[in-house]
């Protein structure tokens, strides 16, 4: 065998042996996919269409392995019980694989605050407001009957005794407040006589009284985010986009004939949600 | 040497997904653990059971009229408080509802107890003024505030809502009997019933209002203070004001005033259905029936013309008096007045000795008379003009009557003397109207003048005639023939 055989011999070899395993090494290392930081946005109260959102964008995480943590970005009152409690069960189950850090930018109120609590770190604003632990309900009338409505029952119409609906709204309190003592546990600095009074505290208050953890940004929620998901050099992506969503919205705050809209509900019924005082006009 | 170039191969493989993993990956994620509430062990509070016996199904009865304020834009109506009005008339007491304000001092004159209601519309001082007399004689008042039934008005420059409440109103009337009302409601985030502003009380000021209590349910309370009377139903440690979050042990949900007639409570809610049959209100309301029906009313001369005990009324003309035609007359119509207030009259030809009585005499009255006069310490002077009664002194006889009103354990009588039949019957007249507004009264005894009594007419005169001066007659034309 001549040297120029040899040569190209080891060439090849080199080449079969390591460049090209290289090479599909580079190619297949592709399979390991770029972690993403995925951040849900909440910019409207929950009720059923946003939670719906919410749960899709949280099953998109769940499903996709290179979405290593979660970012909650609220700027919510809250909403109806039901959706808030929906969106936390889920949230429960993302929590047990993947880190959820939460940065609060104008508001998480309430229901905001049902979510935001079990989540394994809270960023606030110096002024956002957050807190208005607890449940807000309409009672129904006492039940009359009318002449051109025939029910089935004395309940069929107004849903419930007043006394019942009013026992039921410390129920779902319970729930709530148990919520989040376990979502804080060891975190809060004051007693229930102060964290469950409805209060809404500014973001350095609620800091002081351990309602959530730290003054910070969005950016800063990120990096705790990947510094749980033991993350570097990781994209941050809206999982709203990733999901595929298309926005579909209902009113669900009141909106008065000439188009103001008022912080009250379009419905009567249980909310997790603050109410705040009318604006100045 | 295969085994290298295998080796060396299988690195530059993997050796790119390492490098991307480690450029990407530092470690397992820190998933923190952490529980969430068991849903499903949650329950909703449930109603307080009674804790107290409730009283006999066999109440004891009286026979009074509790007054139900709706005069002063009063929020609530007689179906709510249905537990309470029932308790009333289970007592043996009537309910009566107040729509005119001024026909209150009217009324106050026959009722037992004057019940005012989440009243928006503040008392003045006429009104006050008879509630105070009222109570006095021994009446009772209670007064219900309820925080949750604001009257809600918008700012006209901010667009903010305030609310008015109906504190500042009771206290309008509640402050003369030493008893405040705040504009708050009392909480408790510890212990309550099924909502923090439904408050538990354990701890009671000693009455018969708490008699028998172990424990009451308030369903949104102002808090109430009393520091020259009671504060009946006190809080817990943990009960907090709304107006400062603070406890308070000189304030509570219930106060009753010094004299013990005037009884404030901040919550109304509890009278309602179902919360009248929580906890022990059921036995409340019942103390409170009692309370208002069972006042030691004093009736005096102030509570004319519903100065009688009884349903009938006998009727005894005085001896010496003359049957005349406008006597009997003037004593038809005070029958019919009689009868409209549901009392009979019995016209009796001897002095009645008990029982409710009205008593007609001049100012010589038959031997009779002569207990009565004594009692009264009234003095007949024969042949004089005059009667000397105690704290009146010397009193004319002419124009003037008098009016007694003697009140036994057996019956009241009223007894009134005139100078003269017709005078008698003047006054008589005069009463039928239902008011004593022209007479001077004190406790039991009045003098009513009734401006009638010749003595005191002027001789009459011939009308003078003005001097006519001498004129000559009108000439006539003589006739001529």
């Amino acid at each position: 065998m001549s040297e120029s055989d040899q040569r190209w011999g080891r060439i090849r070899g080199g080449f079969l042996w390591f460049v090209l395993p290289l090479v599909i090494g580079i190619l297949a290392s592709a399979l390991v996919p770029k972690p993403v930081i995925g951040v849900i946005r909440l910019n409207d109260a929950i009720y059923s269409y946003t939670a719906r959102d919410m749960i899709t964008q949280i099953q998109y995480a769940m499903d996709h392995p290179e979405v290593r943590a979660v970012v909650l970005a609220f700027d919510t009152p809250g909403g109806t019980v039901v959706d808030t409690e929906a969106v936390y069960m889920e949230l429960a189950r993302l929590r047990e694989k993947k880190p959820v850090v939460t940065a609060v930018n104008g508001m998480a109120a309430s229901g905001g605050y049902y979510l935001a609590a079990n989540t394994d770190h809270i960023y606030v604003k110096p002024t956002s407001m957050i807190g208005n632990i607890g449940v807000i309900g309409y009672l129904p009338p006492a039940p009359f009957i009318i002449e051109d409505i025939i029910t089935t029952g004395p309940y069929k119409l107004w849903g419930a005794p007043r006394d019942s609906d009013m026992r039921q709204i410390e129920m779902v309190k319970q729930g709530f407040f148990e919520a989040v003592s376990l979502g804080r546990e060891g975190k809060l600095k004051a007693g229930p006589e102060v964290i469950f009074t409805g209060q809404i505290w500014a973001g350095i208050e609620a800091v002081r009284l351990g309602v959530a953890d730290e003054i910070g940004t969005e950016t800063d929620a990120v990096k705790k985010a990947a510094s749980l998901a033991k993350v570097e050099n990781y994209e941050v992506a809206n999982l709203y986009d990733l999901a595929g969503l298309t926005p579909i919205t209902s009113p669900f705050f009141f909106q008065s004939p000439d188009g103001v809209k008022l912080p009250y509900p379009n419905e009567a019924g249980t909310y997790l949600l603050y109410i705040p005082p009318l604006p100045v006009k | 040497m295969k085994r290298n170039l295998l080796l060396i191969a299988i690195a530059a493989l993997i050796l790119p997904a390492i490098a991307r993993g480690l450029w990407f990956y530092r470690g397992v994620p820190e998933t923190s653990v952490f529980a969430t509430p068991d849903f499903s062990a949650l329950s909703a509070p449930q109603a307080p059971l009674k804790s107290a016996e409730k009283p006999m199904d066999d109440p004891v009865q009286y026979e009074g009229v509790a007054l139900f304020d709706a005069a002063h834009a009063n929020q609530f109506s007689l179906a709510e408080v249905e537990a309470l009005t029932g308790a009333v008339k289970a007592r043996g007491g009537q309910v009566e509802l107040l729509t005119d304000y001024a026909l209150l001092e009217h009324k106050l004159k026959y009722a037992s107890a004057f019940v005012t209601i989440s009243p928006m519309l503040s008392f003045n001082a006429e009104e006050i003024r008879a509630i105070e007399r009222f109570v006095e004689r021994g009446g009772r008042l209670l007064v219900f505030t309820e925080p949750t039934r604001n009257s809600i008005y918008f700012d006209f420059v901010s667009g903010n809502p305030i609310a008015y409440s109906d504190a500042s109103a009771a206290n309008s009337l509640l402050a003369s009997f030493g008893i405040t009302v705040n504009d708050d409601y009392l909480y408790n985030l510890e212990r309550n019933e099924g909502n923090f502003r439904n408050v538990f009380f354990d701890e009671f000021g000693k009455s018969e209002v708490t008699f028998g209590l172990k424990e009451v349910a308030l369903y949104g309370t102002h808090s109430l203070e009393s520091p020259s009377g009671l504060v009946l139903l006190r809080g817990a440690e943990s009960t907090l004001s709304s107006a400062n979050d603070a406890h308070d042990p000189a304030q509570g949900g219930a106060a009753l005033s010094a004299d013990g007639n005037v009884l404030a409570f901040g919550d109304l809610t509890f009278l309602t259905s179902p919360y009248n049959n929580y906890a022990d209100n059921a036995v409340l309301i019942d103390n409170l029936a009692e309370f208002a029906l069972s006042g030691s009313r004093t009736v005096t001369l102030d509570n004319f013309p519903f100065v009688f005990k009884g349903k009938t009324v006998r009727l005894y003309l005085s001896s010496e008096l003359i049957r005349s035609t406008e006597a009997f007359a003037a004593l038809g119509r005070m029958q019919a007045a009689l009868r409209n207030m549901k009392l009979q009259v019995e016209f009796v030809e001897e002095l009645p000795r008990d029982g409710d009585a009205i008593i007609v005499s001049t100012f010589a009255p038959g031997e009779e008379m002569e207990p009565l006069i004594k009692k009264f310490g009234l003095e007949f002077e024969a042949g004089s003009e005059f009667v000397t009664m105690p704290g009146f002194g010397r009193v004319g006889i002419y124009g003037n009557n008098i009016l007694l009103f003697d009140a036994t354990p057996n019956g009241n009588r009223l007894i009134l003397f005139g100078n003269k039949i017709e005078d008698a019957v003047y006054l008589i007249d005069t009463l039928n109207l239902g008011y004593l507004s022209f007479c001077l009264s004190q406790e039991n005894i009045a003098v009513c003048s009734t401006g009638y009594g010749s003595p005191y007419q002027t001789e009459t005169s011939p009308t003078p005639v003005p001097e006519m001066e001498n004129t000559e007659e009108t000439p006539t034309p003589e006739a001529q023939g």
